[in-house]
């Protein structure tokens, strides 16, 4: 286990790098020049010039390239003389547009994405396996028809919709909530859950169906295997077999694809923090786009390709546990 | 100033100076048929105050859809941010009075005692501080903090300032800021009260260069190079209690403030939330409803067109809106530097093509924009609507047809590069321009990148819309901005998107620039302007509004005409302060 731990911990490092790398390069092709962007309307030749040497854009790409990797584990300067600020680590650049270090917003914006995506998860785990399993167990009745068709339905609508009827609906037609407006869980736990109520349910919706879908396939796979035959044979109760010997085995993908999808929620999901104006790192990484914020861009990549791969290998060695087939 | 300072939005600005006026014009306030700007009546509050007068205390709400570019008075030259930190964290040497309509654009003094004393033939301008003028930790305003951020705006650490230090002071060439420790010889601080500033050439209107955030205090002490973005040191009414940025920035009162000292800022509310990231509709919706809190809220980003049908309607929901004229200009820019716009004859017929009334529509209506018949707004006119071709506001493609007949370009084909947001707006010219037989091909740019896509010179497409809007009401903020050939940068290019490289006009910019009386120079400028409708280097065609909503507990709400028609945040308030608690 320690030998594979190691191996893929090398590969995750790897990918970092590789994303960082290609990241990186990406903002070289394309059109906008984040000095000229900085220096304002009037800039002139000399001036322009002085703000790349000050945004470090003079030197070459590959020792920009060196300097950031160098930064991220052991801090680097930026500014000069008395304006000097010292960007400590993990310094994953420094945002102009901000003034800030590029971590220190990431910080900031964390809690709002967590927050955001584990309590989707949970909400879609719950609704997604319960369907599943449900329908996995009464295949080809009306109950199974029934929430097969409603998953389909609830799949087929863009998180934006969903989340701009629920906005419709419950904010400024029945008036049952207010505008959500993040309220962090150590200050007010009770609003924390109320303003997230609805981009949780939004995003919940969307995953629901798929994991209902998903689940059912699985279950119903399962349960037709030989040794679900054998345990019900010797007499086991109905529910250990579902539950111990069916589920088990059966939610083995779910967690593969649970693992990538929370992943990917936790570096922010774009859509439903723009709409419901949650300040997260979803929101954070629209505004950068919009501004060109190209250090915050790459910072937002880099966290979403850490959580992702982080969440895979977490999968991997939960298989270990949760499927006896597996052993490292 | 030109659009990309309002987030992909629209334009801002505005001011009025006593001006010449030519033949060809017609008041702000004429109505006209065919030949004349069709002036409608505004469909919301303008030159007006909404809600009364208000009560000192309470919350005063902010709903955004954005953060500040920068609040660092050296880095702050975005329309309405300058608003915001000048009224509210940010004495200059000279402000503008918290008055609507054209009385907003009369000078005052803020730091200063005067409007600042001309000497030399208007090359050095001298200023003396009143007495009294604390920071937040109550610490004294000294000359020496002025100079000290006049040098700031020099530091490639800075960027993104008003550059007007830069251009008129006299031996600036290679000076790089005080960060370093180099400070500048042509600004001295003779004693603690007095700053005098040595110019290159004479500079008539200094005094409105003097209202510029540059020209207010930051003493060296608070120096924390670009992290004093985050916690600029108030000298205004109000200081920072938090900031998080994009999230929420919360003002309380700055103790120290004397509002003996300062004849415009009235301070009223206790306290000022600023909430940003929210969604435009939603503000626009939260702000219709304008129930709880939000009652005691006013919208930062403006009102979007399609919110007009739910608020013009209802009177009392249209009694709340603010739409003060923005002072600026949005155009079509015509690439002169290559064919068929390098045919002054083709550009003539292009200012006949346009059909402007579809471009008001486009935007959201009458109610929300008007129809330019110039460059130069209204606000730098005095309310002037020049108009020295009179063609009707639908266009006259019959007209444009003959001339480009006349040109030998009868089967014209160009390409329109609009911003993702401006797609409409494109096809209305698409089809304007369709009946004088302009074939147009749209292409269309994110808004990260458009500003980048149209200021690639030698890639620049045949026509790009866009807007620009004055610093300080007055024309030498405006057309050498836009059509003065030597801005003209390979990458970059900004403001001059038309390319126009026209030696008259460039001679003439540099005389006015010299004229040491601002009347005689403000009337050069609107000369001028007509002479640049004749050479018809872009197209004007619109004059927009910035429609606001204020909620039902809000008093003292006004746009004002310098920074873009945003509301005056020196003097607005609540008018029950109890319900704006919180």
């Amino acid at each position: 286990m320690t030998r594979y731990l190691l191996r893929r911990l090398l590969g995750v490092a790897g990918i970092l790098l590789a994303v960082c790398a290609i990241t990186f390069s990406i903002f070289y092709l394309l059109p906008n020049d984040p000095a000229a962007a900085a220096c304002g309307k009037t800039c002139s030749a000399e001036r322009l010039a002085e703000v790349r040497t000050a945004m470090g854009l003079d030197r070459s790409v590959p020792s920009q390239f060196a300097a950031y990797l160098t930064g991220i584990f052991a801090g680097r300067d930026y500014g000069s003389g008395a304006g000097t600020l010292h960007c400590a680590f993990p310094c994953l650049g420094y945002s102009y547009e901000y003034s800030m270090p590029v971590w220190s917003l990431l910080a900031d914006r964390l809690p709002v994405s967590f927050s955001l995506a584990v309590g989707a998860a949970l909400l879609w785990l719950v609704l997604g396996l319960g369907a599943g399993v449900t329908s996995a167990l009464r295949k080809g009745s009306l109950t199974d028809r029934s929430l097969m068709v409603a998953s389909v339905a609830t799949a087929s609508l863009p998180v934006y919709f969903t989340s701009v009827m629920l906005i419709w609906g419950v904010v400024r037609g029945a008036g049952l909530l207010p505008y959500p407006a993040y309220t962090a869980f150590t200050d007010d736990p009770l609003s924390w859950a109320s303003n997230l109520l609805l981009p949780w349910l939004a995003l919940a919706l969307l995953y629901a169906a798929m994991y209902a879908r998903q689940s059912r396939n699985s279950m119903i796979e399962t349960m037709a295997e030989p040794y679900i035959r054998t345990a019900r044979a010797k007499g086991l109760p109905a529910r250990t077999v579902t539950v111990k010997h069916g589920m088990r085995a059966g939610m083995t993908p779910i967690l593969t694809i649970f693992g990538m999808d929370l992943g990917g929620l936790l570096a922010g999901a774009v859509i439903t923090e723009s709409i419901f104006g949650l300040p997260g790192v979803g929101r954070l990484f629209y505004d950068a786009l919009v501004r060109s914020d190209q250090p915050v861009i790459l910072g937002v990549t880099l966290l979403a390709a850490f959580f992702i791969v982080a969440a895979n290998l977490l999968v991997d060695v939960l298989y270990a546990y949760v499927d006896p087939r597996v052993r490292y | 100033m030109n659009r990309r300072t309002h987030a992909a939005l629209a334009a801002a600005i505005a001011a009025t100076l006593t001006l010449g006026l030519g033949a060809c014009n017609t008041k702000a306030t004429d109505t006209k048929d065919g030949a004349a700007g069709s002036t409608k009546a505004p469909g919301a509050a303008s030159g007006t105050i909404v809600g009364g007068t208000p009560v000192r205390g309470g919350t005063l709400t902010v709903l955004s859809n954005q953060d500040f570019a920068h609040l660092d008075p050296a880095r702050n030259w975005t329309m309405p941010n300058m608003d915001f930190g000048i009224r509210l964290l940010y004495r200059t040497l000279v402000t503008f009075k918290a008055e609507p309509g054209a009385a907003g654009s009369e000078l005052v003094p803020d730091l200063a005692t005067d409007l600042g004393r001309p000497s030399d033939g208007g090359r050095t301008w001298t200023f003396t501080l009143k007495e009294g003028v604390k920071y937040e930790d109550g610490s004294p305003v000294k000359a020496a903090d002025v100079k000290y951020n006049v040098e700031r705006s020099f530091a490639p650490d800075l960027t993104g300032g008003p550059d007007y230090a830069a251009q008129y002071l006299d031996g600036t060439e290679g000076y790089k800021g005080p960060l370093t420790g180099q400070h500048l010889a042509s600004v001295e601080t003779p004693d603690e009260r007095t700053i005098v500033f040595r110019l290159k050439r004479p500079v008539a209107e200094f005094s409105y260069t003097a209202t510029l955030p540059t020209f207010s205090p930051v003493p060296q002490a608070q120096e924390k190079g670009a992290q004093y973005d985050l916690r600029p040191f108030s000298s205004g009414p109000y200081k920072i209690e938090t900031y998080d940025r994009g999230k929420q920035l919360t003002l309380v009162r700055n103790t120290n403030w004397d509002q003996a000292t300062d004849s415009v800022r009235k301070a009223y509310p206790d306290r000022i939330v600023f909430v940003q990231g929210l969604k435009g509709g939603q503000v626009d919706d939260r702000l219709i409803a304008s129930e709880g809190a939000d009652a005691s809220a006013v919208e930062w980003p403006m009102m979007r067109p399609e919110s007009a049908a739910k608020v013009l309607p209802k009177a009392d929901v249209k009694s709340r809106l603010v739409a003060e004229m923005t002072g600026c200009t949005e155009m079509l820019y015509l690439n002169n530097a290559k064919a068929p716009f390098d045919d002054p004859k083709v550009r003539e017929a292009m200012m006949y093509a346009v059909d402007k009334d579809a471009q008001v529509t486009s935007f959201g209506g009458p109610a929300l924009t008007d129809i330019a018949t110039s460059f130069l707004p209204p606000a730098l006119t005095n309310g002037v609507r020049a108009d020295p071709l009179r063609i009707a506001p639908v266009g006259d493609p019959a007209k444009a047809k003959e001339l480009l007949a006349a040109a030998g370009k009868s089967d014209l084909k160009v390409s329109l590069t609009v911003s993702t947001g401006d797609k409409t707006r494109g096809e209305a010219l698409q089809q304007s321009l369709a009946k004088a037989g302009i074939q147009v091909t749209i292409n269309t740019a994110d808004p990260s990148v458009y500003y980048d896509t149209i200021g690639d010179t030698k890639n620049a497409p045949d026509l790009s819309v866009t807007g620009w809007c004055p610093d300080y009401p007055s024309g030498a903020t405006f057309l050498p901005f836009v059509f003065d050939g030597r801005t003209i940068k390979e990458k970059g290019n900004q403001g001059n998107y038309s390319q126009f490289r026209d030696q008259a006009t460039m001679d003439r910019m540099d005389e006015i620039a010299r004229m040491p009386d601002v009347k005689e120079a403000n009337a050069a400028w609107l000369q001028l302007d007509q002479d640049l409708m004749k050479k018809s280097p872009a197209v004007p065609m619109l004059w927009q509004r910035r429609p606001l909503l204020v909620g039902t507990n809000v008093a003292g709400a006004f746009g004002h005409p310098v920074w873009t028609g945003m509301f005056d945040f020196a003097t607005i308030g609540l008018k029950d302060p109890a319900k704006g608690q919180g």
